[in-house]
């Protein structure tokens, strides 16, 4: 990522099991776990600091449920 | 067989790894924290690496929670009963020699069951990945110790028969990459899987995947962060280290890493 990208957290609620891996593993603290629950009643995670987020991959990378992933924006890249 | 085609106008909207999977069927029926999805996952991100489009490939899996992904795949798979699967690798390999053919076997396909199939790939001279599923227990049965159960909940003082040394068994049949990885180690994980694709020959890959069922010491259902720590802590990364003695103990830190390459210059 460079400086003055920006980065965009998608998060598919309908997938997620609640089981926190993402959480544990961000390590710039941008999600949480919400507290509302989805259809399956299981807690998913909201994103709350997007500024912080670098595009790692890490959540992607480490969900199981093919739930969160992070892509750069395209604005940002044309400009 | 059919497969289903995206819109490519939808591409970004879609999870990086939906083009192989039938995400219609989602969620998966996996245990939330459970390392098989993780499993799935880097191993298509390999496939994306390497450029292999998901006809060129054949996805054979087993019984149980393994057996399972077959059903999540968009391309051509199925799932065999245990003790047959390897003859079905046979098969599809002599009918489709172009493709890759890539088996995802849990304990009983490959050790129990299918213990006595596990020598036939190299006899054949299968050209196949396999993705051995390692969870440490008889799951759907609820707590039963097999042959790699280091210790559990209904022995606690831990099993007094060896446990087996999956990458010594398989150096000694003849394969021709052989690694050990935990979920934990993703991208590890993914690169052991790319470079297993450029190797001729039969290639295993063992997965410790943490399963929440199978509790250690407390007797309870483990918290999924909490049992990924647990296997970030007891194991460590050491590269090619002599494969006897590689089995899982109680008191020994569990070893992962490569063990074996035949493209590696001065491997034996």
């Amino acid at each position: 990522m460079i400086k003055g990208q920006k980065v965009e957290v998608f998060v598919l609620k309908e997938r997620c099991k609640g089981c926190g891996i993402c959480v544990a593993v961000c390590q710039t603290e941008v999600l949480e776990l919400s507290k509302e629950k989805n259809s399956l009643g299981y807690r998913h995670p909201v994103v709350i600091n997007a500024d912080r987020c670098l595009n790692c991959g890490l959540c992607e990378m480490f969900c199981p449920d093919f739930a969160i992933w992070a892509t750069i924006e395209k604005e940002s890249v044309l400009g | 067989m059919a497969v289903k085609q995206k819109s490519s106008s939808l591409e970004n909207i879609f999870h990086p790894t939906d083009y192989f999977l039938e995400s219609d069927i989602f969620p998966t029926v996996w245990c939330p924290g459970c390392g098989i999805g993780t499993a799935v996952y880097s191993f298509f991100e390999a496939c994306k690496e390497k450029d292999i489009d998901r006809d060129d490939l054949y996805i054979i899996s087993g019984v149980g929670c393994t057996g399972k992904i077959a059903e999540f795949l968009s391309l051509p798979s199925c799932s065999v009963t245990d003790g047959h699967i390897i003859e079905k690798a046979v098969h599809i390999n002599e009918h489709n020699p172009e493709k890759k053919i890539v088996l995802f076997l849990n304990n009983a396909d490959f050790l129990i069951s299918g213990g006595k199939e596990f020598k036939k790939a190299r006899r054949k001279n299968l050209n196949i990945l396999i993705i051995y599923i390692n969870n440490l227990i008889y799951t759907l049965s609820r707590d039963q110790a097999f042959p790699m159960t280091p210790y559990m909940r209904t022995s606690i003082q831990g099993e007094f028969e060896i446990p087996f040394n999956i990458p010594y068994m398989a150096c000694s049949i003849g394969a021709s990459f052989v690694a050990r990885w935990t979920p934990i180690r993703a991208g590890w994980m993914k690169q052991s899987f790319v470079e297993s694709f450029s190797v001729i020959g039969l290639s295993v890959v063992e997965v410790l995947s943490p399963c929440l069922i199978y509790d250690a010491n407390k007797g309870r259902i483990l918290d999924p962060v909490e049992k990924m720590a647990f296997y970030n802590d007891n194991s460590e990364i050491q590269f090619w280290v002599p494969i006897k003695n590689l089995d899982i103990r109680r008191q020994k830190k569990i070893i992962i890493g490569k063990f074996l390459d035949k493209n590696r210059i001065n491997d034996d």
